[in-house]
């Protein structure tokens, strides 16, 4: 597979806070739900485990499992969006999250990725990525979120 | 088309007013960008550089649009490692859009010609000085102080 056959979305932050607790931030439903909209993760944590992206009315905006998870540093989801035909229908994509430590901070890595071509998946995740990872930075470090809405 | 982008949007707790004279003071600047500041007018035309706290120039240019508190194009043209000059000038546009109680900050640096080694470059770069920017303006200190930080190993 050549590079064009494929389509991916980086993001990097540098995040005030140790690899456990934004792990721990990454993880907790609770935790998620301030700082991504109102929505949170449900997923039991372990390799194999199923992962769904739920919105706050409660409808599943996005499927998948965890493929890898080897905390706090490195976890990788297959995502799959379930709530618009049109991103559904390009089946399932990637989502590596890599924490590292960097000084007395810790470097967010998130790899959002799929096997097709100017994917709308993509297109989508590039533009929510920064608002969640702003959003989470300001939590973390301040305890409160920078948009409040979107 | 042969050219390499990159791409990145922040959203900080602030005001567009403080996020220009954030990008344009150069003293606040020093304070985010790891010793470094960039000195001009920031007028259109003006000449822009981009200067270590030891005092050599980085990076050239020239502003080529500024329409504060919104928008600052400028003319890049690096001029510290030789692979990286080689590849001519490119441009780097900064636009600031009020969003709710934050402002979302977007850097679109560009060059016209594939696989830039200068792209890569800014790529590593840009997140480095835009998470020190966003804490330094929402916390009133920066997350990193040494752009290479060892990692603790």
């Amino acid at each position: 597979m050549t590079a064009t056959d494929r389509s991916h979305f980086v993001y990097v932050s540098f995040i005030r806070t140790t690899p456990a607790k934004l792990w721990q931030a990454l993880t907790d439903p609770e935790f998620i739900r301030q700082y991504w909209f109102g929505m949170t993760i449900e997923c039991g944590w372990t390799k194999g485990s199923p992962w769904k992206l739920v919105k706050p009315d409660g409808h599943t905006a996005d499927i998948g499992e965890l493929l890898e998870i080897d905390p706090p540093r490195r976890m990788v989801i297959r995502w799959h969006n379930e709530w618009k035909p049109e991103l559904k229908a390009e089946g399932p994509s990637r989502c590596t999250v890599e924490v590292e430590p960097m000084g007395s901070a810790v470097k967010l890595t998130i790899t959002h990725e799929i096997d097709r071509p100017e994917s709308r998946l993509i297109t989508a995740v590039s533009g929510g990525w920064p608002l969640v990872v702003s959003n989470l930075k300001s939590l973390l470090e301040t305890g409160q979120v920078a948009v409040v809405e979107r | 088309m042969a050219r390499s982008t990159f791409v990145y949007v922040i959203y900080i707790r602030t005001t567009p007013q403080k996020l220009w004279s954030a990008l344009t003071d150069g003293e606040f600047m020093k304070q985010y960008w790891f010793g470094n500041h960039c000195d001009s007018q920031w007028t259109v035309g003006s000449s822009w550089k981009n200067v270590t706290g030891d005092g050599q120039v980085y990076d050239t240019g020239e502003v080529l649009e500024a329409e504060p508190p919104r928008r600052l194009v400028i003319r890049w043209q690096h001029n510290n490692r030789p692979e990286l000059e080689a590849e001519g000038a490119s441009r780097c546009a900064m636009e600031l859009e009020p969003s709710g109680t934050a402002v979302k900050l977007t850097i679109t640096h560009s060059i016209e010609r594939e696989s830039s080694k200068f792209i890569e470059a800014v790529s590593v770069g840009w997140p480095k000085v835009l998470s020190n920017l966003k804490s330094l303006l929402e916390t009133g200190s920066v997350v990193l102080h040494d752009p290479y930080p060892g990692t603790g190993r």
